[in-house]
């Protein structure tokens, strides 16, 4: 099955992510004081150490949701405008530099089925 | 009794709202001819009510307990939710009257159906919600029955599974004993896979056959040859949205007009509108 089936749902980066997104107490301390929020979740030095690195792949690996790690990175870098340009984007263009030139290879075919 | 009048669907990547015009220009302009098509098509049903059907991203349950199905049953609904709002380019908050009547009603008849919807007086809205009701119902003047499903945190749904709940769910709306005229929209897809290896990824193939599917409007032969497998290949943990467009399609017969598509790689999302003429 799909890449989203690797999930550990049990990883506590994954409970905690849910509490964050919900609470700007816990938003105004990400860039600030993540160790100890890491801490109060109880994530292991792995997970906070692919945390605090914004290591796509590892959090990957690590069984995040992946619909939580651009949330993550978005948490580091901003949420507004978030193009392909993006800081958020160029970590995954970084991480996955294969899926991400397929995906961009669409759209050189579909410039050029515009052109002619 | 309530009566179908309407049914649509769309995608709802936040692209379409937090950075539209970073799409090429044909792609924006057939998102914005679709949508006002699809609000014209839904003022002309006069529906006194919206119900929603869309995804929950892991906004409003944590991951420890995703239920199946959750029914917004508050009074009002506000949104987007504080941390989705710069995301989607919407620092206003909209506010959208419910309406728990009927919304309390789909929970209590579905028990009697054996369907087990979970509720939420005081929902959040991410994209899901958020970016339909800014194209369809942008002055918040129809009230709104939001209904989440689960379709990210796996086990994914199957989309047999979304088609039965789709039935029973439109057998509960009929029988709502009120003379509402309600609208059923879906929200979500089509092929993308948010956050996975393949962020940027639109499988353009899958997309039109599958629209090619709703335009055929064989309902067994859609559910047959679109399987969940196929939905995860064409990206995972995001395709799988598609389940709300088969979920309103339960509520139809026949053939879709597909309105719009687009493989928005600017959006990271399949995108498309569709509207059905018969309804169920």
């Amino acid at each position: 099955m799909g890449h989203v089936e690797r999930t550990d749902k049990t990883l506590p980066l994954n409970e905690m992510m849910f509490y964050v997104r919900r609470d700007a107490r816990l938003r105004e301390r990400w860039n600030t004081d993540l160790e100890s929020i890491a801490r109060e979740f109880g994530l292991s030095r792995e997970e906070y150490e692919a945390l605090r690195d914004k290591d796509v792949r590892r959090l990957h690996e690590l069984g995040v949701h992946q619909y939580y790690v651009p949330q993550i990175l978005r948490l580091f870098y901003g949420a507004s405008m978030n193009t392909n340009s993006h800081p958020a984007l160029e970590a995954y263009k970084r991480a996955y530099p294969e899926e991400t030139a397929q995906a961009f290879a669409l759209v050189e075919r579909l410039e050029r089925r515009t052109r002619s | 009794m309530a009566e179908i009048v309407a049914a649509l669907a769309m995608t709802h990547s936040p692209g379409l709202t937090g950075w539209f015009d970073r799409a090429p220009e044909e792609q924006q302009r057939a998102a914005l001819r679709a949508t006002a098509e699809m609000r014209e098509r839904l003022i002309a049903a006069r529906p006194d009510v919206i119900v929603a059907f869309s995804n929950d991203h892991l906004l409003n349950w944590p991951i420890n307990n995703t239920p199946e199905y959750t029914v917004g049953i508050g009074a009002e609904h506000v949104g987007p939710a504080d941390w989705y709002d710069e995301w989607l380019g919407m620092p206003t908050k909209y506010r959208i009257p419910g309406h728990p009547d009927l919304a309390r009603f789909i929970v209590n008849e579905s028990v009697r159906r054996r369907l087990t919807l979970a509720y939420l007086r005081a929902m959040e809205f991410d994209d899901g919600i958020s970016v339909p009701m800014h194209f369809l119902n942008p002055e918040g003047a129809i009230p709104l029955v939001p209904v989440t499903m689960n379709c990210t945190v796996p086990p994914v749904p199957t989309p047999e599974r979304a088609y039965q709940v789709g039935t029973i769910l439109r057998d509960v709306l009929k029988a709502y004993p009120g003379p509402e005229r309600i609208a059923v929209i879906g929200t979500g897809g089509l092929s993308h896979e948010p956050g996975g290896p393949r962020y940027f990824w639109v499988d353009e193939d899958f997309d039109l056959w599958f629209l090619d599917l709703l335009k055929r409007g064989d309902h067994a032969a859609l559910l047959r040859e679109c399987t969940l497998e196929k939905m995860e290949a064409a990206g995972s943990g995001g395709t799988a949205e598609l389940n709300a467009w088969i979920l309103a399609m339960a509520f139809t017969h026949g053939p879709a007009d597909v309105l719009a598509y687009m493989p928005a790689v600017a959006w990271r999302s399949g995108t498309g509108m569709v509207a059905w003429n018969e309804l169920a």
